[in-house]
């Protein structure tokens, strides 16, 4: 109870922080850097979420143990929630440093892949009525997806230079004075925090959702 | 030389029971007959059986001289025939018969397949088309489909579906050649099917 | 002995030959049933008329048509590819010769077979619509190999991405929109690789397209393998 407490209120801390301690990042049209603060933990988190969900589909796969999946899934729906957030502030930044939501430059294709591989995944779930089945069959399609990755990390660079000539994102290090950089690993640490909170949440409903079901029996 | 041990299956789906803590052995020579009421797991149990499904617990077993058949490789020795197998009904019956033949690795000459359409019966059948059969003759197919790698094993749903009396003896012959020195497993409520087994087991119970 | 001579029989024979039964199999039911092909090239001369239709009294400068038309020709590929890769499977489900073809065939050899014939199909696809598109646009290619090797490499790239998900969907309640949800984001790497590599080989300068044939020959190695992996898994419950 007190972590989540203390979880609250540094969250709260970072976005205060955010807005008064840091500086806006030159480079940046006025205060637009800031919303990298949050936007960039949160891609963090999807694409930890993802490698997640696939070592749990592995491990399921492997040892056909419920728990591997339930893991798999909370990881994945988790990692669907930050890749939204993501792609929506990502969004937003891009409108208001170069004009237009959406430009489908590298980051913001893969982010959408990241996006259409987390929908099928669910999609597959969903359209599966026997437990074990969906769970076979999503740990099987997460490998697969996985297996593809390597590809869209070559590949995704490649068609923005030869498609679209326009400048591509550099968030990555958003000029790191020293106050910007403990407000960023900070937000970093809060977020992955809460990841990890939400992510041992979830898998505690779906445990406790398993024991009623077996024991309706 | 086999064996087949079915130790305390159990099947439930979704979040209802089917049966459970069904067990049995079987040896070369034996015949089991299963019956049940509809619904009461008959095929689903054949199902396990053959390794087409996963018991909800409980294991199944096959043994060739004392040594383990890993459940991969459990279609060699396991013949079926039920209702929801079908065949190729685009293919005919010698054309069924032959590729049966070369995708369980057994030898596929075209002769050996026409002695066990013979066999069933359907010889002079054997070039037309299997899905312009009547049903009697789709079950026969199936019969003969299920007999040509000589498995230990033969499971039975229902054989008799939508058989004659010339049919059920075909049957009754199989059976028969198959009590010489393999194991038989018949689903079934029809008496006149499960008086060909020494054992019964009801799932209704 | 009987007995002895159906067991021992079972092990000289090869994946391959028994992958092979059944591709032979499958091609047999497609030549008598058209049931895969007639969905697929019905899409695909629908796609291709539309788009000729629509962009074909355009005057598009060369250079641009690079670029342009590679999108346009894989784009109907890829979807003419979904809306028939999936029919093998979706057949045997519901004719009910699935659990039969599972009584009697080794997972492995089931996946190699159908693999061939749904890489049959492709070929079969792209035969037809390549050559009609290139013509019916006007399509200026300038190294012709090149693409060909792209075209066909990643065509088979398309039929090994999608296979094992075709015997996925087969057994889910809702098969046609889910087989499509599944497959395009594991196809779309190789589908940017196929169309940067057309739109290289029909223009004159700079690179011609060879290092896209690799990555999408990668790309086809590299998914054959991870279902042949995958495909027993999912196969036998």
């Amino acid at each position: 109870m007190i972590y989540k407490i203390l979880l609250a209120l540094w969250m709260a801390l970072i976005i205060v922080a955010s807005f008064f301690y840091s500086e806006a990042a030159g480079g940046f049209p006025g205060e637009t850097s800031r919303i990298l603060f949050f936007h960039v933990p949160q891609a963090w988190i999807a694409t930890l979420s993802f490698l997640l969900s696939m070592i749990g589909s592995a491990i399921y796969l492997k040892k056909r143990t419920v728990d591997a999946d339930h893991f798999a899934l909370s990881a994945a729906e988790l990692g669907f929630l930050f890749c939204v957030l993501a792609t929506v502030t990502g969004s937003i930044f891009a409108k208001a440093t170069w004009g237009s939501f959406w430009n489908w430059d590298p980051r913001e294709t893969s982010i959408v892949i990241l996006l259409m591989i987390y929908g099928a995944y669910f999609a597959l779930r969903s359209a599966l009525a026997d437990p074990d089945k969906k769970r076979l069959f999503s740990a099987a399609y997460s490998i697969l997806a996985f297996a593809t990755v390597p590809f869209l990390v070559f590949v995704v660079p490649r068609i923005t230079t030869s498609l679209h000539p326009e400048d591509t994102m550099n968030p990555a290090s958003p000029g790191m004075d020293p106050r910007t950089l403990k407000v960023f690993l900070g937000s970093l640490l809060a977020y992955t925090t809460l990841f990890v909170w939400m992510l041992r949440l979830k898998i505690r409903l779906l445990r406790v959702e398993d024991k009623r079901d077996r024991e309706d029996l | 030389m086999y064996l087949l041990k079915v130790n305390s299956i159990c099947k439930y789906y979704s979040r209802t029971l089917l049966f459970k803590d069904v067990s049995f052995e079987l040896a070369g020579g034996d015949a089991l007959a299963v019956t049940g009421w509809n619904g009461s797991g008959k095929s689903t149990l054949m199902r396990i059986i053959a390794g087409l499904i996963r018991p909800s617990s409980g294991t199944v077993s096959m043994y060739y001289q004392d040594e383990v058949v890993p459940t991969d490789s459990r279609r060699r020795f396991v013949g079926m025939v039920a209702p929801a197998l079908s065949l190729y009904d685009e293919l005919t019956a010698i054309e069924n018969m032959v590729f049966f033949c070369k995708v369980r690795g057994v030898e596929s000459r075209e002769d050996t397949c026409r002695d066990m359409l013979r066999l069933v019966g359907l010889d002079d059948h054997a070039h037309k088309l299997s899905g312009r059969y009547s049903s009697g003759m789709k079950q026969r197919l199936k019969l003969a489909q299920a007999l040509l790698h000589h498995p230990p094993l033969l499971l039975l749903d229902e054989p008799g579906t939508n058989l004659d009396s010339k049919g059920m003896q075909i049957v009754w012959d199989i059976i028969e050649k198959q009590k010489q020195w393999g194991m038989t497993v018949i689903a079934s409520n029809e008496k006149r099917e499960v008086d060909y087994a020494d054992r019964i087991i009801n799932l209704s119970e | 002995m009987k007995r002895g001579r159906s067991i021992t029989q079972t092990e000289s024979s090869t994946y391959l030959n028994e992958a092979l039964a059944i591709w032979v199999r499958d091609l047999r039911s497609e030549f008598r049933t058209r049931y895969a092909v007639n969905a697929i090239i019905m899409f695909a001369v629908t796609t291709l008329v539309a788009v000729s239709f629509s962009i074909g009294s355009f005057r598009i400068a060369d250079d641009e048509k690079s670029f342009l038309y590679a999108v346009l020709l894989w784009i109907i590929l890829v979807f003419s590819a979904l809306s028939g890769l999936s029919r093998s499977f979706v057949k045997e489900q519901e004719a009910g010769t699935i659990d039969t073809l599972k009584l009697s065939a080794r997972p492995q050899a089931v996946f190699l077979g159908k693999l061939f014939f749904n890489l049959t199909l492709l070929a079969s696809l792209e035969l037809i619509i390549v050559p009609v598109f290139v013509l019916l646009m006007r399509y200026p290619i300038a190294h012709p190999v090149p693409f060909v090797a792209n075209v066909v490499i990643a065509g088979l790239g398309l039929g090994a991405g999608t296979t094992i998900v075709a015997a996925m969907i087969a057994q889910a309640s809702t098969r046609g929109a889910l087989f499509s949800a599944l497959s395009f984001p594991l196809l779309l790497p190789l589908m940017i690789m196929a169309i940067k590599g057309c739109e290289q080989a029909s223009v004159r300068l700079g690179p011609v397209g060879w290092a896209e044939v690799r990555m999408a020959f990668a790309y086809l190695v590299i998914m054959v393998i991870v279902s042949l992996f995958l495909f027993p898994l999912i196969w036998e419950e």
